[in-house]
């Protein structure tokens, strides 16, 4: 066998702290061959982003490389001057970052930074720098590279800054590529689109890839070999097949637990004569503009039903007005337009004063468990407010009460005096949670509870949701952008775009057999975590062309005519309706006319 | 596009000016004060207290004499409209004309005094964030902890015993030039443009030598701030991602540095803007020490006599300055960064 182009050792990283020195990379050995691609997968903090930067001798301020090599082509780059380290840094191995956006500078057109960087490792002139500039962006899949290559970073989209930042990396061909959670905050068709882009990209140029990521889905399809990092080091490295087959450390098999109990069943579904708990019909909401006539049209006819004991996705790409049909449904936004019935209450038309009493029995739950707590207050304080609010329970009982839903959502009692400051993403949100449940709602919403959390946190949140679902037989309205959770977690599904619901039905109808075209693209781009249908090896035809529209000025027809491959001259100008058939409701004529 | 900006920005500064005019117009009037019989000496009669009045025109009821003011009746005296800040009560001359020999005197201490500050400032505040807790750090840190604590006149005071009682070799705290001094003909009123266009380099460079204290004055009380901010504006961008993409896709050192001098600097020109205009009447202390009669000593001077049209005339052509300068710091900001929009 030839001999791989890196060899990591013992590589060591730490941050001073006033405790002393952290270490959040503790001896991280492995080797990469010549045009493999390896993914590296681990919790959050388990300092994935931290060896990707130490490989090249960097260390985020103040941290310091403790130790270790790092051998590329026979030469330890942790030893070698300032000179030669930033001579083969982005000429032999490139790197990509998560948010693109932030590491463009937003001061100089991308085509000047990727010429600069071109420049800095192969000489030449301005022209040179800024042919070969246009040249990489074509290559990176963008469109029009003449216009873009004069555009700044914040006027680009975030598939599209992320698309320029590979195309810096790549301008000098380096041999190895190192690709930093590339498509975090990426939308699915984005994302798949992307990665595809990159991995033909890296077969053309003959890279080798180190792919640093949380999501499971896209090391199943692109990787080859899989690293895990768990508390900073590597602890176990195996072929991709094998490691979701039989991974062998303890956490890479915490991991893969959920994948592989549930496997192909889909969640039960309730049963037909539960009572419905929730149901929305021509739910609208338009916000206004600012010194325009125009308004953005967030939501529009949305109708949803939901049992009592059911838990209903719904997905799409962001700017679709998913969560903005979570906060109407409790409340938080005023729809402009359609009723809310609550157990036969029509909540769009209470007044705040008697909203206030159904409070109480719809919660919601946000994206973010850092920014939904005051980092100020104990856990205890978090978790009583509502009470102090809704109940007349003495503070005794209202504790005992917070100490009950810990328990519910498997966090000890001693947390109760804690300030949420240590707390990982995944407690932090079990906290929300507990908080939502507190007053023994009957609906909560979930606003994509899980984006934010490392893949072992999520599990354990759909396993805890699917509990609470069981045992105390609430309803969710479970918002995500993440299918796989949704297919592991809901009974049904609504597909929205743009602000209209396109497709609706049990999820196995719509995971199974996606009708509307939207639908079948945003699952083919779906990454599912597993190995033996990888996208790379048989290529997806079903995916979208372009952006979403802007929501202000919609087309007059289908809303996805510009993008569908499917589309004819009606679907420009018809608008399209919901059809129901078959317990499931689909918005294409053609699907409907069983055309396509 | 950015034609109509400015258009509009200076507009909009009209606009600002008129309304200050107006509630500084009455702002005054509301004062617990008469300045008639400031004028006239508490022990004067009826008659002549009643004739001062008239010839201030406050007999008038106060919208009439906003009117005036503003110009509309031309035919009773010319006012704003007609290009005049009015009639100084206490010297009777025009305060156009007195500022016009006052301002320049600030205007050019303290625009040379922000140069310097400036020129020092952004090298050391670059080279202090470079090595945060370093040598150079640890300077800049007590030196702005120093020159920040003390009052400026105190500072020139301490200037003046040193470089010209100690050491003489800074000339006497006697005004622009030496009193024995003919000055050159005003025509710009910039002493260092006048003695130019006098062709009289000799009194050029005896000029640059009367402006080298106090400019050292301001210089080293207001480098304190700009150092702080470029450091502190210099360390977010040294620490920001695009300086550590910058770096891990091999950027020379030079090309890096680059980056983030101008991310630094964007920011800090708004805190320029603030205190340059703060300075034209915040440099009265310094210009007092010095006896350079600037703008700001004019302004202490209306105001204790409670001389209105001077006093209004100082606060709206130091407004005027303030938006114009803040509209090119504007400018200069979205040259520098591009995510500024028009």
């Amino acid at each position: 066998m030839a001999e791989p182009i890196l060899k990591v050792r013992n590589l060591a990283v730490g941050y001073p702290t006033p405790a002393g020195m952290l270490q959040p990379v503790k001896g991280v050995s492995f080797d990469i061959d010549a045009r493999e691609v390896v993914g590296l997968v681990g919790d959050a903090g388990s300092g994935k982003s931290t060896t990707a930067l130490a490989l090249l001798g960097l260390a985020r301020a103040p941290g310091k490389i403790m130790g270790g090599s790092v051998k590329f082509d026979g030469r330890n780059l942790l030893t070698l001057p300032d000179e030669d380290i930033r001579a083969i840094r982005g000429r032999d191995i490139g790197i990509i970052v998560q948010n693109p956006r932030a590491a463009l500078n937003p001061m100089l057109k991308v085509g000047r930074q990727i010429g600069n960087a071109y420049a800095a490792h192969n000489g030449g002139s301005a022209s040179d720098a800024r042919a070969q500039a246009i040249e990489m962006l074509r290559m990176v899949g963008i469109n029009d590279p003449e216009r873009r290559v004069d555009t700044f970073a914040h006027e680009l989209s975030g598939g599209m800054a992320q698309r320029a930042l590979i195309a810096m990396a790549l301008s000098s061909r380096p041999r190895l590529l190192i690709a930093d959670e590339p498509t975090s905050g990426l939308d699915v068709t984005i994302q798949a689109q992307f990665l595809d882009q990159m991995w033909q990209t890296v077969q053309m140029t003959g890279s080798a890839i180190l792919l640093v990521t949380q999501e499971l889905g896209v090391i199943a399809n692109y990787c080859d070999r899989v690293l895990v990092l768990h508390e900073g080091r590597i602890v176990e490295d195996a072929p991709v097949r094998q490691f979701f087959a039989a991974p062998r450390h303890p956490y890479s098999q915490d991991v893969l637990r959920l994948y592989r109990e549930k496997g192909s069943d889909y969640p039960a579904q309730v049963a037909s004569g539960a009572p419905v708990l929730m149901q929305a019909k021509g739910l609208t909401k338009n916000f206004p503009i600012r010194h325009s006539s125009k308004v953005v049209h967030a939501v529009d006819q949305v109708a949803l039903t939901i049992r009592k004991g059911e838990a209903v996705g719904l997905v799409g790409e962001s700017g679709s007005g998913k969560t903005t049909v979570g906060r109407c449904l409790v409340r938080l936004v005023d729809p402009t337009d359609g009723t809310i019935l609550f157990g036969g209450t029509d909540l769009s038309r209470l007044s705040n004063a008697a909203m206030r009493g159904y409070r109480s029995r719809v919660q919601i739950v946000f994206q973010d468990p850092f920014d939904s707590v005051n980092p100020r207050w104990t856990i205890a304080q978090i978790l009583d407010e509502p009470l102090r609010l809704h109940s007349t329970d003495d503070a005794a009982a209202r504790r005992k009460r917070a100490a009950e839903v810990l328990a519910l959502v498997n966090l000890p009692e001693a947390l109760l005096d804690r300030k949420p400051k240590g707390l990982g993403a995944g407690a932090l949100q079990r906290i929300n949670i507990a908080r939502a449940l507190i007053l023994r709602p009957d609906f909560m919403v979930l606003d994509e509870p899980t984006s934010v959390l490392a893949p072992r946190a999520r599990n354990a949140l759909i396993a805890l949701l699917a509990r609470l679902q069981a045992e105390l037989g609430i309803s969710f309205l479970f918002i995500s952008h993440d299918l796989t959770t949704v297919r592991f977690l809901c009974q049904r599904v609504a597909v929205m775009y743009l602000g209209q619901i396109v497709e609706e039905g049990s999820v196995e109808q719509v995971f199974s057999a996606p009708q509307h075209p939207y639908s079948r693209a945003l699952l083919s781009a779906h990454l599912f975590p597993d190995p033996t249908h990888r996208r790379v090896d048989h290529p997806e035809a079903a995916a979208l062309q372009g952006e979403i529209p802007s929501p202000i000025d919609l087309p007059k027809g289908c809303y996805l005519a510009s993008r569908c491959g499917f589309a004819n001259d009606a679907c420009r100008s018809t608008p399209q309706v919901l059809t129901q058939q078959d317990g499931r409701a689909v918005r294409c004529h053609r699907v409907v006319a069983g055309e396509i | 596009m950015l034609l109509k900006y400015v258009l509009r920005r200076l507009s909009i500064g009209l606009v600002q000016l008129l309304g200050l005019t107006i509630s500084v117009f009455f702002l005054i009037r509301l004062l617990p004060a008469d300045p008639v019989s400031r004028l006239v000496g508490m022990n004067a009669s009826k008659e002549a207290y009643a004739q001062a009045q008239a010839q201030l025109g406050l007999d008038r009821p106060v919208l009439t004499q906003l009117s005036i003011y503003l110009g509309f009746q031309p035919d009773v005296s010319p006012g704003l409209l007609q290009g005049s800040l009015g009639v100084s009560w206490v010297t009777g001359s025009q305060v156009t004309a007195e500022i016009a020999s006052y301002l320049p005197v600030t205007l050019e201490l303290v625009t040379l005094s922000f140069l310097f500050a400036f020129a020092v400032a952004v090298p050391v505040g670059m080279l202090s964030a470079l090595r945060p807790g370093g040598r150079a750090d640890k300077g800049v840190f007590l030196y702005s902890l120093f020159a920040g604590s003390q009052p400026e006149f105190w500072w020139g005071l301490l200037f003046v015993y040193v470089f010209f009682f100690k050491l003489g070799i800074a000339p006497a705290p006697l005004g622009r030039l030496s009193p024995m001094t003919t000055p050159p003909p005003p025509m710009t009123g910039f002493i260092l443009i006048d003695t130019l266009l006098a062709g009289q380099p000799k009194k050029f460079f005896e000029a640059a030598h009367h402006l080298m204290l106090p400019v050292l004055n301001l210089t080293f009380v207001l480098s304190g701030p700009i150092i702080k901010m470029v450091r502190q504006n210099m360390l977010r961008a040294l620490q920001s991602d695009f300086v550590l993409y910058a770096n891990s896709i091999g950027l020379p050192r030079k090309v890096v540095a680059r980056y983030a001098l101008r991310a630094a600097m964007a920011p800090s020109m708004t805190l320029i803007g603030i205190l340059y205009g703060f300075m034209l009447s915040g440099a009265v202390l310094v210009e007092t020490v010095f006896s350079l009669g600037g703008i700001g000593q004019y302004a202490v001077r209306s105001v204790l006599a409670f001389d209105y049209p001077a006093i209004q005339g100082v606060v709206l052509i130091i407004t005027a300055i303030s938006l114009v300068v803040y509209l090119l710091l504007d400018l200069i900001h979205a040259a520098i960064d591009p995510r500024i929009a028009y």
